[in-house]
Formats: C-alpha cells, structure tokens, sequence
C-alpha cells in the first residue's frame, strides 16, 4: 500500500534533504575526524597563545638597547640572569608565592562552611540567598571591588570611624601586605565555593548518616568521612584560587599603596615603565613556568581533583 | 551640551588664524573661513590626541582642541591611554607599517625621548611657530624636533598646611619626621624624588648619573617612614581622603587638589626640585593629510593665545614668551619665570634619564618593595 502524504510529512523531507546534503559535504567516512574538528575552535586558540609565548621567548633572550630603545640583535641570557640575582624580583616573587599560599589556605577554610551549607540546606530560601550573595560579587568588577575597600577600610572610612565612636583613634587598615591578602581571599571565594560545592553534592547525605549512626559524633564524621570525600574539590579549587592569586595585578596594586606587589606588577613596570620589553617577557615566561610547576606538583601528589573530570588522576 | 556662541566662534578662528601664522601670509584676514584653507591637503573627520585626563584634559581641550575644531572642522578626540600604555601600541603599529592608533601624543620628555631614539616620530623641524619658541621647546640631545616641548613642570613638595603648624617644610629632610609616618607619598617608580633626594642625602648633582649612592642613602631612610606610592590621581585622592599629609608631586596636581577644596599648599624646599618638560610627537606612518593636520594642531599648541588657555589651566610656564601666569601663581616657586627661580630647581637632561630610567626605578623599587 503506498503511503500517505502525512505518514512522511514535509519536514521529515526536508530533514532528509539537509542530511543528504550534509553526507555529501562529510561523508560518514569522515566522522572519526567529527571531535577533532570540534575540538578546533580550543586548539586554534591555545596554538595563538603558544604563538604569543614563542614571540615572548624570542624577546626574553634580547637585551634592551637604551641608546636606541630596540631590542639587541643577538641572543642571550641577560635578562634572565638580571631575574635571578636583583633582589626586586627575588622580594617580589617570594611575596607572590608566599601570598599565593596564605590566600589559598584561608579560602579554603572560608568557602567550605559556606559550601557545605549551601548544598546541605534544607531551606530553599537560605540556598537561593547564598546563591545570590556568591554571584554578586562576579557582577562587579576586581577594580571595582578593590576600591569599595578603600571606602571601608580608609583612614576616613566607615571602619575608623566605627572605631572612632568608641574613643579609638584612625589606624592604617590600608596598602600593607595584610589588606592585599584580605583582598585576594574575599575575591577569590566565591571561585573556591563554585569549585567545591559539586565536589560536596557529589557526596550522599547517607554516608554522613550511617556514620552517625555507627556511633561517630559530627566532629570524627566530618574528619573521617565528609573532608576525605571532598578532597577532588579542595584540589581544584585550590588550584584555581593559588594560580589566580599568584598572577593577580589589580588587588596589589590597588591596597598595596604601591610597597606590596605581586610578580603582574613587575611585568607590568618593565613592559610599560621602562619601555623593557625583553625583560617583562622574561619575568612573564618565568611565572608561566613557575605557576606550572606548582600545579604540576600538586596534579602529581594529590590528584588533579574535580579538574580531573571524573577520573581518577 | 550646546555649542559656543557666535562671538566666541569668531574669536577661535581669528586665534587659530594668528596662531598658525597663515594669515599674514597669505593675506586671509577677513577672508571667509572656507577658503583659508582652500590649498591645504583633505582634512580628516577627526584626529586623535593622546593625553592625561582630568585638569589636564580639560585645559588641552580649552585651550588647543575646541579652538583647532573651530578653525578647521576637524573634531578632536581626546584618547586617555595612560602614556606608557599607549608607547608599546605606537611601536608595534610603527614597526608593523601599521597606521598607529593616534595622531599626536602627549607625552612626558623622557617618554617621548625613547620613541625618538626608536625612530617612530616624525619630524616636526618644519613647523612655522618654532621660530617664535624659546630654547626649552627643543629636545636636548636629540637632532632637529622629533618632538616638541610645550612647557615646563615642577615636582614640588606639596602639603597640608595643618600638619605643619610650624609653616612650609623647608628641606625634603622634613619629610623624616616622626609624625609623618605613613603620611607621606612618592610616585611609584620614584620619578620626581631621586635628583632632590641626592642634595639631600648629601651627595652633588654633578655626580649624576655615575654616583647616586646618596640618593639611594636617602630613599631608604624615607622608605622607613612607609611612604605610599602612586601615580598622579592617587596624590589628590589620598590629600582628599586626609590619608596623606605631604608628597611629592607635580604642582599641577597639588593645584587641582586645591581647587577642589583639599586644605594644601607647595613649595620647592631648599634642595631644590626637579623641573622637567612635557611635549607634543607625532609617530610615523599616519596618511599624508593626516600627518599635515596633526602638525598644524602642534603648530597651534606653541602658540602664545593656545599657551595662555591651555597652561593658565595646568598652571604651568609655556615655551612662548609673553604667556601671563595666572594670578595664582605669580611669583610662586612652582611656576619658575626668571633666572634666580631656575636656580632653585634641577633639570638633568632627558638623554641621561632615558638612558639610566630603568636602572633608576629598579633601585627605587629594590628599596621600597624591600
């Protein structure tokens, strides 16, 4: 019997038309070759930044001629030699590293609670309103951010003045190594909770259960059973929060009062201040490979956590 | 925002007619504004002129930008890239064979020196006003004029006068006091405080470049009265915010700071203060026309009408002899007219700062990150 028109409408046609059309543009042949050309787009754009760092190492071997303002001719390790032994880059970069460390540790510790509550609440209000306050601040600005502490944190801020209510007089809350600190823990925490609170859901509520009722009070639950589970999102989001701490620019520059900078500000200097490209480049290549290492490490000891996607290194 | 008036049209026009010193040759007085230009290459919709914000931008667009526009047609877009921001983006269009990103680029002397030892500016020997210039409006050190100074500036000591009940600092030793500390500011990369800071931490200005171990001497005990370090806005915002009782700063800023109802006054203390230019470049590889309009707005910048606008608002000595100062600053020592007020200040030339910056500023910055 032949069929009706609407046992094989006009759109299914036209589907077969356009899969027609598709065969003869990729045939099936090709298909292996179907992820590959998706993947393009990330590998076209990870090839410019290899390109952007092989130019950065070209000129991480060429020496500022001050005479002409261009870089040498010749090749050399100059530069390099001047990033090893001045002690403004040693200051700086064990400030970063050492900056990098503290700010992650205290993230931690500040965003688990507030992730651990955010997916254990039985309060869907509660859960929305530690959704809004985690989003909020990714509307604003790092700039914007930073200077808000200023109007707190001011000499003429809300905080002094606060204190001077009770009789205390203004204190430099402000441009110390403190105030960086404080400033890249309260913007990197709302990073640290989007990366642990997956790792936290992922954990059954009934695991916590049978401990308890295995005899365990919440304190041996949470030691033994909660932060061994979450350790896949400790990692990543430690990871997040030290790399970003690390090559942070604005924070520094902006509650630091110009004494506590991060390694971005030395790049910066010598790319725009002294006109020293070759030099930035080189300070630039040495974080790369600086932060590199710190994540290898890490990948190589603990595991590369929820980065891992679900596997298991 | 409305437009100028009519009268004030026609004062801009006769202005910039004087200015460029076209209409006494070409006999133009009077003649209707169209043809006055009548032989002179395509005009552009607009150039772009790099330059500070604030005050700054202000008194550039009073004094050279909206006066040019009336003249010409030719709007004019003020582009505030920080300076040396923009100096990397100049070069690589230059060395790219790119059209560069602007037309003309306000720019600190020293800044502008290291573009011209690159070879990125054009040459600007051929302006018609320079003959009526004094000598600072030509680069030290370098051949013909790649750029072209317009005025002269002073790091002073800039203060709240409450924190010196005693009157006006007199030395920058003053600033060691144990009051001040962590009351006093010094841009970022120490510019402005090294040469004073040589005088005072006993050492000659004739040892510069070679010997400045007494100015790194006395940097480091500044450094411990935990000075905070910025750039020009970050002055007048911690003046306002009482952060700061004292730094060292470009007049023009503390001006401002004043004008804004900051309780502060300047002066330049008996070591003396560092005195140093700004100027107008143009980089190479802009079209023809373009490059001839550029020039002519240069052209009008060093004029003795556009100079008296345009630095009554900065507050600034211009390159044109016969600028007034403005009331304010009469016979104020951040504002040097005559031989004994240039005796009191310290101008090293822009080819030993170009040359010795980045080995400065590392030092500075060794010391204050320390």
């Amino acid at each position: 019997m032949r069929p009706s028109r609407t046992s094989y409408p006009l759109s299914w046609r036209l589907m077969d038309a356009v899969e027609a059309i598709a065969a003869a543009v990729w045939p099936r042949s090709f298909s292996a070759a179907v992820p590959w050309l998706m993947l393009m787009p990330a590998v076209v754009l990870v090839g410019l930044l290899v390109l952007g760092l092989w130019d950065m190492a070209d000129g991480s071997f060429r020496k500022l001629d001050t005479a002409t303002f261009l870089p040498s001719d010749d090749y050399s390790l100059a530069n390099y030699d001047r990033a090893f032994t001045e002690k403004l880059f040693f200051t700086v970069a064990s400030r970063s590293l050492i900056g990098s460390l503290i700010v992650t540790v205290i993230t931690l510790v500040f965003a688990f609670p507030y992730s651990y509550v955010m997916v254990r609440t039985r309060s869907t209000f509660l859960r929305k309103f530690l959704l809004i306050a985690l989003f909020l601040p990714f509307f604003i600005g790092q700039v914007v951010r930073a200077y808000g502490w200023l109007i707190i944190l001011g000499s003429q801020g809300m905080v002094n003045e606060a204190l001077g209510f009770v009789g205390v007089a203004p204190i430099r809350l402000l441009y110390n190594y403190p105030a960086v600190l404080f400033g890249l823990v309260q913007y990197m925490l709302p990073f640290a909770v989007l990366m642990l609170a997956p790792a936290l859901t992922a954990i059954p509520e009934e695991m916590e259960s049978a401990a308890g009722s295995l005899g365990a009070n919440w304190v041996r639950t949470f030691i033994h059973v909660v932060l061994p589970l979450a350790k896949p999102g400790f990692i990543g989001a430690g990871l997040v929060v030290m790399t970003l701490s690390l090559t942070d620019f604005a924070i520094p520059a902006i509650l630091g009062g110009g004494s506590q900078d991060f390694i971005a500000n030395a790049i910066y200097d010598q790319f725009f201040r002294t006109s020293d490209q070759g030099m930035g480049a080189t300070l630039a290549l040495l974080l790369v490979a600086v932060g590199s290492i710190m994540v290898g490490v890490v990948f190589a000891l603990f595991g590369a956590g929820t980065l891992a996607m679900g596997r298991s290194k | 925002m409305t437009g100028p008036s009519k009268p004030f049209l026609n004062l801009g026009r006769r202005r910039f007619l004087q200015g460029v010193g076209l209409a006494g040759a070409a006999g133009l007085v009077g003649m209707p504004f169209g043809r006055a230009f009548a032989a002179e290459p395509e005009k552009p919709k607009e150039i772009i002129v790099r330059a500070w914000g604030g005050s700054w931008v202000d008194s550039l667009k009073k004094g050279v930008s909206d006066p040019f526009t009336e003249a010409t047609g030719i709007a004019v877009r003020h582009d505030l890239t920080e300076d040396n921001e923009i100096q990397p983006k100049v070069w690589a269009a230059v060395a790219q064979k790119r059209v560069p990103p602007i037309h003309i680029n306000w720019d600190t002397t020293t800044n502008a020196t290291k573009s011209a030892l690159r070879g990125v500016t054009e040459d600007l020997s051929d302006l018609s006003n320079l003959a009526n210039v004094t000598e600072l409006a030509k680069p030290v050190g370098l051949d013909g004029y790649p750029i072209v100074n317009t005025y002269g500036y002073v790091y002073v000591l800039a203060y709240r006068p409450s924190a010196f009940p005693d009157g006006a600092p007199k030395s920058w030793k003053d600033l060691l006091d144990p009051k001040l500390k962590g009351r006093i500011a010094l841009y970022n990369d120490g510019i402005g405080f090294h040469f004073p800071a040589q005088v005072a931490g006993g050492g000659k200005l004739e040892d510069i470049p070679d010997n400045m171990q007494a100015a790194w001497d006395f940097i480091a005990k500044i450094k411990e009265q935990e000075p905070l370090l910025g750039e020009d806005p970050d002055f007048t915002a911690w003046f306002q915010k009482g952060e700061i009782d004292a730094a060292c700063t470009i007049s023009t800023n503390a001006r401002e700071a004043k004008a804004n109802g900051v309780d502060i006054a300047w002066t330049v203390p008996e070591e003396g203060a560092k005195y140093d230019t700004d100027g107008l470049w143009i980089p190479k590889g802009l079209p023809e026309n373009e490059l001839y309009w550029a020039k002519q707005y240069i052209n009008f910048a060093i004029t003795k009408d556009a100079q008296q606008v345009w630095l009554d608002g900065l507050g600034l000595p211009g390159v044109v002899p016969g600028v007034n100062p403005p009331a304010d600053l009469v016979g104020d020592s951040s504002y040097p007219t005559t031989e004994a007020d240039f005796k009191k200040l310290i101008r090293i030339s822009s080819k030993v700062q170009v040359e010795h910056e980045s080995e400065w500023f590392g030092k500075f910055k060794e010391i204050m990150q320390g």
